[in-house]
């Protein structure tokens, strides 16, 4: 135990050594902010990898070129701990004390409200790279994120497309589903869906307003036998679905249920839009072969650039000495990609603008900064949402999605809700 | 969807026996079969291969095959499981067989003519998926697949594809479908089926512009309590172009099938609501006998719950392909790593084997879950049977090295348990819905119930229990060895709580805090029956259990259901504060 300790404080002062000796050099420091413990870790964790190789790569590469002067890039990582108020301090202490030049991180909504207001006061910069439900715009956050209009309403159309008819909404109790569903419900009545196809429930306010759309579990629920039932009642008269935000474990047994009542993706398919490759991971997925996905990357996108930067993903897995980075089994998927999208974004408008300095650089991005990333171009647009295509998959035995639609180049939106409100309004 | 009247078990008989004797005709026609199994394979490796607008037509010629192999392959192909392998000068579509070998590679089956893809010295070839390249399909070709496969299931052998196959064409809207299934009814033997494309074709009658024929469709309907046509039946019922007939008719036909789903729902909830309760017993049993019976806080309940998961998935992994581990101490041993591991070969074993796993999980459960009780009584336990409060804490902090140890062994993700297949699917019952396993888990509930009601009622070892349980001081004078009865009882407690992990991993998740989810539920369910009181905490199971199904159905939502049930609990015990069963006895005060 002793021995370890010494060889814990020899690699620390290892580190400091080789830091203070970088900095010597050109450095910048860049912050990464996620859970690294907790509930959330399994899924950040995965995000501060993929981070610190997308360093490694540009570092490889000879830094960031600012001026005459290249850069290369010093990571800070601080843990979140899945505690929200403990990301605060940490955007704190990052800005403050670390004074790093831009963040990438959080992966729940509720951390990111959380330290908003601190990037706000400090005039920091933020990549948010995770789906979330929009009706949110920080001049010092940029969303890489998907837009709800990037991933719940292109499966919507697609769906309507393939002529279904009613559409079941559930999902665990917290703003992000509950915020989606009230788009995915106001969007589907413009679409022409009679409020009573559109299943799950409605709670209304006084003035008899819908204000919430769907089921809505506990996070940790496992008993859907009521849900099922009701969702097989509700399916029997065909060209039914299921728009699941279901975030988390109860996944599994609300897939076991649905496959214990023979509902069947050929019949009534379940779209769900918090499962990406990562997650299929722990996941049955014999339970939910056929069943649909929605994401701005599928790690099965057959293109060369897609190719490659697997290739050079797995590659730099295997040499990492970096404690806690899992070798072996590793997924990718799109809030992955999105990070590792987000950092060339940075990059790119950080060299355009000759300047590391906030303000500067936002303007840049603001500006339209270009990026062909593994999921295709991705450009940043004036309101700090991003361009991209968007993809309908379905899953295979394997862990996988089959890609079955591509929708080019959408421009990220955020506020939905108003938008349909009036055109509710003007129908 | 939709479902018979009749009672399914006894058809299952009536077509297990259907089965043999078609296994009997199959042997004389093999020969005849052979040879029409060779023409269809070659449509299909045609079909695969074509290219253009010919490829959708190839598809669609194959629908009236009936053949169980077109429907294989094309589900395969849209999955993208159907290969292309290259052969010097032609592309021979092959499918990959379930069973790989250790490096996840398995032999190819030529789509042509059904034999394994060979070299040129005869070996069989084996691939892993990533190997081939898949033969593609895109939206229109899917299309076009789905429509087949769904004529081609209309001749399905399994019922259960053909019930679901005329329910899909009677929601088709499509007048054309009406004599494709009279044609098939005039074939159809199968009782349920019938009743379907009966229901099928009335549905599609709704859309016929005689209105005699629809109201003779919607008494049909009201006859047959047909729930997938209600939202057509109430639009006929709302509209208001429709002859003033027609909407009397369909009125009352919606009346009659809303009554239906009314009785359905409520007969469903009571079923939902004892499964529930089912459930909440099993988990609740051991703690009533640990906690209730021997007074011990035991907050490690819910990690014996999780050895007894983790027991099946371990045993499921031994009838496949083996279990190893390895932990590697994070301190060295003068320069040598320190660590263990353990390497348990499977038995790669398939079929209806590999599905008996859990049959000897179960057995297996119990008594990993004993043993660790054993363990913990006596490494823990007994030296704090007078100290209450000091159990609560000991029993919670081996709570927590249980779970890291889990997180250690078996990963901080969860784990796949994989359901055995009768455990799987369900019947209905006049349209409720009976799932295999919530079924199973009513009947093991009873069984484990009677099983510790004899044990502790007829037996000489229960006799012992309930002495030492009742004064230990006494029984002790009386020259009852104390200390081994209550090793044994809280060992008998840890295994039933094992047997619950077993169970709770066919519904849901196995991983560390698997025990976390359940400790709450368990205590509760414990004080609400009476502390010590077995029978109690199968009352307060069933009842709480049945509360939240019903309430979740009144109040529409899982979680204000949840929350009226503990609002409900609470004042319950403000008037009972003893719970339903409240044992007075001396020791106890």
């Amino acid at each position: 135990m002793k021995k370890h300790l010494m060889k814990c404080l020899a690699a620390m002062s290892a580190a400091v050594m080789v830091s203070s000796h970088a900095s010597a050099q050109d450095t910048v420091k860049i912050g990464i902010l996620h859970s690294l413990s907790g509930t959330m870790a399994i899924s950040e964790t995965s995000l501060r990898d993929v981070l610190l190789y997308a360093f490694d790569e540009i570092n490889g590469a000879g830094g960031i070129k600012v001026g005459d002067k290249s850069y290369k890039i010093e990571p800070v990582i601080v843990d979140g701990a899945s505690n929200w108020p403990l990301f605060a301090e940490k955007a704190k202490q990052l800005l403050e004390e670390d004074k790093v030049a831009v963040t990438f991180g959080c992966w729940t909504s509720v951390s990111r409200k959380s330290v908003l207001p601190v990037f706000e006061k400090d005039n920091g910069m933020l990549f948010y790279p995770v789906q979330y439900e929009g009706e949110e715009l920080s001049k010092n956050i940029f969303y890489t994120a998907e837009a709800v209009n990037q991933q719940a309403t292109p499966a919507v159309d697609y769906l309507l497309k393939a002529g279904k008819k009613k559409f079941y909404l559930i999902g665990t109790d917290y703003v992000y589903p509950q915020t989606t569903d009230l788009i995915l419900y106001k969007y589907l009545l413009l679409h022409g869906i009679p409020a009573e196809n559109i299943g799950g429930g409605f709670r209304k306010d006084d003035s008899g307003k819908v204000i919430s759309a769907g089921k809505y579990v506990p996070f940790g629920h496992t008993d859907f036998q009521q849900i099922v039932a009701d969702i097989k009642q509700f399916a029997a008269s065909g060209d039914a679905c299921v728009l699941n935000t279901i975030n988390g474990d109860s996944n599994v047994p609300f897939f076991k249920e649905i496959a214990a009542a023979g509902l069947t993706a050929a019949d009534c398919p379940v779209v769900s839009f918090s499962l990406a490759e990562d997650e299929l991971r722990a996941l049955p997925t014999k339970d939910l072969v056929g069943e649909l996905g929605c994401w701005t990357y599928f790690m099965s996108i057959n293109s060369p650039a897609n190719k490659a930067f697997l290739k050079s993903w797995n590659a730099w897995l295997k040499t990492q000495t970096h404690p806690g980075v899992v070798k072996e089994k590793r997924a990718v998927d799109s809030p992955m990609v999105l990070s590792y999208d987000g950092v060339y974004l940075w990059k790119a408008a950080v060299e355009k603008a000759g300047s590391f300095d906030v303000d500067k650089v936002s303007a840049v991005l603001e500006g339209g900064v270009v990026f062909d990333g593994p999921g295709g171009k991705v450009t940043m647009q004036k309101n700090h949402h991003v361009t991209k295509d968007v993809f309908i998959g379905e899953t295979k035995a394997n862990g996988q999605f089959k890609i079955l639609e591509t929708f080019p180049q959408v421009y990220g939106e955020p506020f939905m809700l108003k938008d349909l409100d009036a055109k509710l309004a003007a129908k | 969807m939709g479902g018979g009247k009749n009672p399914r078990p006894f058809l299952k008989m009536h077509r297990t026996l259907k089965f043999l004797f078609s296994l009997l005709c199959g042997i004389f026609s093999v020969l005849a079969v052979q040879a029409q199994d060779a023409a269809i394979r070659e449509k299909l490796s045609h079909a695969i291969l074509a290219e253009g607008a010919e490829q959708p037509k190839l598809v669609g010629e194959l629908s009236d095959t009936g053949s169980k192999i077109v429907r294989e392959v094309l589900v395969a192909w849209t999955r993208d499981n159907v290969f292309l392998y290259d052969a010097d000068t032609v592309k021979i579509p092959v499918l990959l067989e379930d069973q790989t070998d250790a490096d996840g590679k398995a032999r190819a089956i030529r789509i042509d003519n059904g034999k394994f893809l060979l070299d040129d010295k005869k070996q069989e070839l084996r691939f892993a998926p990533t190997e081939l390249t898949s033969a593609d399909t895109d939206a229109a070709l899917r299309t076009v697949i789905q429509q087949t496969l769904d004529s081609l299931a209309l001749a399905d052998p399994d019922p259960d594809a053909r019930e679901n196959a005329v329910l899909k064409l009677g929601n088709s809207k499509k007048l054309k479908n009406i004599p494709v299934l009279q044609a098939r009814l005039a074939k159809e033997n199968d009782l349920t089926v019938r009743r379907n494309i009966n229901e099928a074709i009335a549905m599609l009658q709704l859309g016929d512009p005689d209105p005699k024929v629809q109201v003779a469709a919607l008494q049909q309907l009201a006859a047959l309590k047909s729930i997938g046509s209600l939202d057509m039946v109430k639009s006929l019922a709302e509209s208001k172009t429709a002859a003033p007939e027609i909407v009397k008719a369909a009125k009352l036909s919606a009346e009659t099938i809303g009554e239906h789903i009314a009785a359905v729902n409520f007969f469903g909830t009571i079923f939902r609501g004892l499964s529930l309760g089912s459930i909440l017993l099993v988990v609740t049993l051991g703690l009533a006998i640990t906690f209730g019976l021997m007074g011990i806080i035991n907050m490690a309940h819910g990690e014996m719950i999780a050895v007894g998961a983790y027991t099946t998935y371990v045993v499921q992994n031994l009838f496949g392909s083996g279990f190893a581990f390895s932990i590697n101490l994070p301190f060295s041993f003068f320069g040598h790593p320190l660590g263990f591991g353990l390497h348990l070969p499977g038995m790669n074993s398939t079929g209806w084997f590999y599905e008996t796993y859990f049959i000897f999980a179960l057995p297996l459960s119990f008594l990993m879950a004993a043993l660790a009780g054993l363990a913990l009584e006596r490494s823990v336990i007994r030296f704090l049977y007078r100290r209450p409060l000091e159990s609560l804490l000991a029993t919670w902090g081996v709570s927590l090295v249980m779970q890291q140890l889990f997180r250690m062994v078996f990963g901080a993700n969860n784990v796949q348990v994989s359901s055995p297949r009768w455990l799987q699917g369900h019947f209905t019952l006049n349209d409720v819905l009976l799932g295999y396993n919530r079924v199973f888990v009513i009947g093991f509930a009873v069984l484990i119930v009677i099983g510790t009601w004899m044990l502790l009622t007829k037996t000489p070892l229960g006799l012992l229990i309930r002495a030492v349980m009742q004064n230990r001081d006494m029984a002790s004078c009386m020259g009852v060895r104390t200390a081994r009865v209550n090793m044994m009882t809280f060992a008998f407690g840890s295994g039933l709580a094992g047997l619950a992990g077993a169970f709770l991993s066919q519904i849901g998740n196995v991983g560390p805090s698997l025990g976390q989810s359940y400790i709450v539920d368990s205590f509760m369910t414990v004080v609400v029956g009476g502390v010590g009181s077995i029978v109690g905490t199968v009352y307060a199971a069933v009842g709480i259990g049945t509360s939240d199904q019903v309430l979740q159905q009144v109040t529409g939502s899982p979680v204000t259901g949840k929350i009226v049930v503990l609002v409900c609990i609470i004042l319950f015990l403000q008037w009972k504060p003893g719970g339903l069963f409240s044992i007075r006895s001396r020791s106890l005060d």
